[in-house]
Order: structure tokens, then sequence, then C-alpha cells
């Protein structure tokens, strides 16, 4: 059996889940009290999808500005999660397009075969897993993260991209054939996942 | 189903789930960046959005049906291939939110335009520009029937602005029927439209 992807979800016991409804209504506390449990969580998502430290932070702190922005349209019977990754996702997407850097890992097509560069060699599995990440196309890179590492259902990544259950399947199925294949390959050293 | 969950992609995806260190003031760089915006003027559109957003169930039904029909009586022009012409009845679009467009100078008021673009394959389309911050989440593009165009409409005040197309969240396309020009938002073929002053 193989662990189960529970060990990695972000305990969110420790979080007030009334916070989102006050700070709606004006709560400024509760407001500081959501920046400061979701930012981490928040730069990590953005940092796995940039692959750059001062986007994501960029993103991040948009992100917020927004939120609070948008709290009048936040339905308190919602779940805050799904919509604060939306508009962070939303924010990754509009860095990703006007950042020329990253324009050619945007577009559709196929994953390029050539993912093994040397400066991997030696890197540690965290970077080598980035290294691999960030030649996926954006749209399974943020499908595979939604679901992998930030533990959202594909009931709520579907809510938040507006994708269907079967398309984001498929996204998240081709981003870990695609991270198996890479890392499978370049990690015949068994040090990378050993 | 598909279940893609082994052991490689847990240790993979576990790889990815270590909490960045949080920069000392970065919270607090985000608190200022709030209350910075919250000072700032917010544009027009912006402070439109709020309103409808406050008014009942019922106004917003019945701006969503006004919005419609200046959709459909767009199409019903014949008028696809100029959708980048603004309209010139401003004052169809009754409402306290727009009243303020009319007490603005001539100069400066956002003037609605219509934009419209043949995508056949695409899932979903947004219309980002420098009139909307590059933002795909502001303006998604609703489409004409099952097979038809996408079509939105942008606020955009008088002037040059560049624009393109967000196709299925990921793609920028250019708009096929406009001229293209660099933009320092985009790379370096960004769509143009000459908004007049109505």
């Amino acid at each position: 059996m193989f662990p189960t992807l529970a060990v990695l979800r972000t305990s969110v016991t420790d979080f007030d889940p009334t916070l989102p409804g006050r700070a709606k209504h004006g709560d400024e506390q509760a407001f500081i009290k959501i920046v400061e449990f979701y930012y981490p969580r928040c730069l990590r998502f953005a940092r796995n999808m940039l692959g750059s430290e001062q986007d994501a932070e960029e993103a991040v702190q948009d992100t917020f500005v927004r939120v609070h922005d948008s709290f009048p349209r936040f339905r308190e019977d919602a779940r805050f999660d799904p919509w604060l990754f939306r508009i962070l996702a939303n924010r990754c997407r509009t860095l990703m397009a006007r950042n020329r850097r990253h324009r050619s890992v945007i577009e559709y097509g196929d994953v390029p075969q050539t993912a093994t560069a040397e400066h991997e060699i030696g890197a540690d599995w965290a970077e080598e897993v980035r290294v691999v990440l960030d030649t996926l196309p954006a749209e399974q890179r943020e499908a595979f993260l939604l679901r992998h590492v930030e533990d959202l259902s594909y009931e709520d990544i579907s809510a938040m991209t507006g994708a269907g259950l079967s398309a984001l399947r498929m996204r998240v199925k081709r981003a870990c054939d695609a991270l198996r294949a890479r890392l499978t390959d370049g990690s015949k050293d068994d040090r990378r996942i050993g | 189903m598909i279940e893609e969950s082994d052991e490689l992609i847990v240790r993979a995806a576990r790889a990815l789930s270590g909490m960045p260190p949080t920069k000392a003031g970065a919270v607090a760089r985000v608190l200022m960046a709030v209350r910075a915006n919250q000072a700032r003027p917010l544009p027009f559109w912006k402070r439109a959005m709020r309103r409808f957003d406050e008014t009942s169930v019922s106004a917003k039904a019945a701006g969503l049906l006004m919005a419609a029909s200046l959709v459909i009586g767009f199409f019903a022009r014949g008028t696809v291939g100029n959708a980048r012409d603004s309209f010139a009845g401003g004052s169809e679009l009754s409402g306290t939110a727009l009243q303020s467009i009319a007490n603005m100078p001539a100069e400066s008021r956002p003037v609605p335009v219509a934009v419209a673009v043949e995508l056949a394959n695409a899932k979903t389309v947004a219309v980002v520009g420098d009139f909307n911050g590059w933002d795909p989440s502001v303006t998604p593009m609703q489409r004409v029937g099952k097979d038809g165009p996408w079509s939105a409409t942008v606020l955009a005040k008088p002037g040059r602005h560049t624009y393109a197309f967000m196709v299925d969240g990921a793609t920028l396309v250019a708009d096929p029927r406009a001229p293209r020009a660099k933009s320092s938002d985009f790379d370096g073929d960004a769509s143009v439209m000459m908004v007049r002053t109505p």
C-alpha cells in the first residue's frame, strides 16, 4: 500500500472558519489572521506554479489585495479555500501570461522530451521535481498542484477553474505520467527517491 | 476513474509541499498593499461591480437581462465583423452604478466596447487588456449559441488600448480582425483597439 496523500495535507484544524465571514463584514483583525494563516500556503502554490520566488510574492500580494476587494462578493456559505485559490490561480495565470520567460510553457502541446539537464544532476529531490514540474503545461501543473499538494477535491478544482471533472482527472493523470516518466528516467540514481 | 497516486507521485508531492519560509515583514507588506489599495480611488468599473454586487437578486436579474438584450441586439445588427465598435447608446445602461458615467467628462468617460472572436475549439475565453489589468478573471467571454463566436463587453476609456484573448486559461491569442502592435504588457503581438469619445 502506498503512503496516503493525507500525510501531505495542511492542517486546517486551527483555522477559525468564522474568519472569512467576519472579514467580509469589515473585521480587519479577521482579515489579518486570514493573511497570516494562508500566506505560506499561497506562497507555496505560487512558487510551484511560477518557479520564481519574486513572482510568487507578487502574485500572493496581489491575491490578498483582490481578496480584500472582493470580500463583498464572497458567499458566507461557500468554502473559503477554493475561493481564495481561484483568485490566486488567476493571478498566477496573469503573471505567466505577462512574463515572457514563461511563455513557452503555457502553450498547449506535448511535454518536451528533454527535461533532464546537466544542472539537475546533484540537485536535491525537491529541486529536481520542480524542474520537471516547470516543463509541464500550465494547466497540468496547476491541476497537479491543486490536487496533490493543496489537497483540494476535484469538485473544488472544477468549481475554481471551470474545467470538467473528467478533464481535470486527465490533466492530473498526464501530469503524473510525465512526472513519473521523467523522474524515473532521471533517477536511476537511487538517492533521488530513496 | 483514473487513480494517479503511487509512491513516486507521493514523494514528488511531498517534496513540493514544504512551506516556504515567510520573509520577515512579508505579511505586513501585504497588509500595507491592501491599505494602499483601499486609499486609492477605485476606477469606475470596480465601483460599479461593487454596487452591482450589493443590489438585490431581482435587480441583478434585471441588469443581466439588460446586458443580454444588448449583446443580442449587437449581433442582431450583424456587426460581428466590427466587434470593436463602441456602443453609442450608453444611456440604455440605466442604473445608479452607471449614472456616474454621465457625470464624467466625455474625454475620460469609459465606453462599453463589444468584443467578439471566433474560437471554435475553445472551452473558455476571456478578453484581457490594459483596460482590465490583463486579468483573465475580470472579463470572461460568453459563447453565442452552441458553436457561435465568443463575445463580451469591456469598459475602456477613449483612446488606444492593447488587448488579447486568453483561451482555456493558458494561451494568449491576438484578435485576428484587429491590427497588432507591441505592448509592454504582452509578448509583441497584442491587438489594438481605438475607442472613440462618445
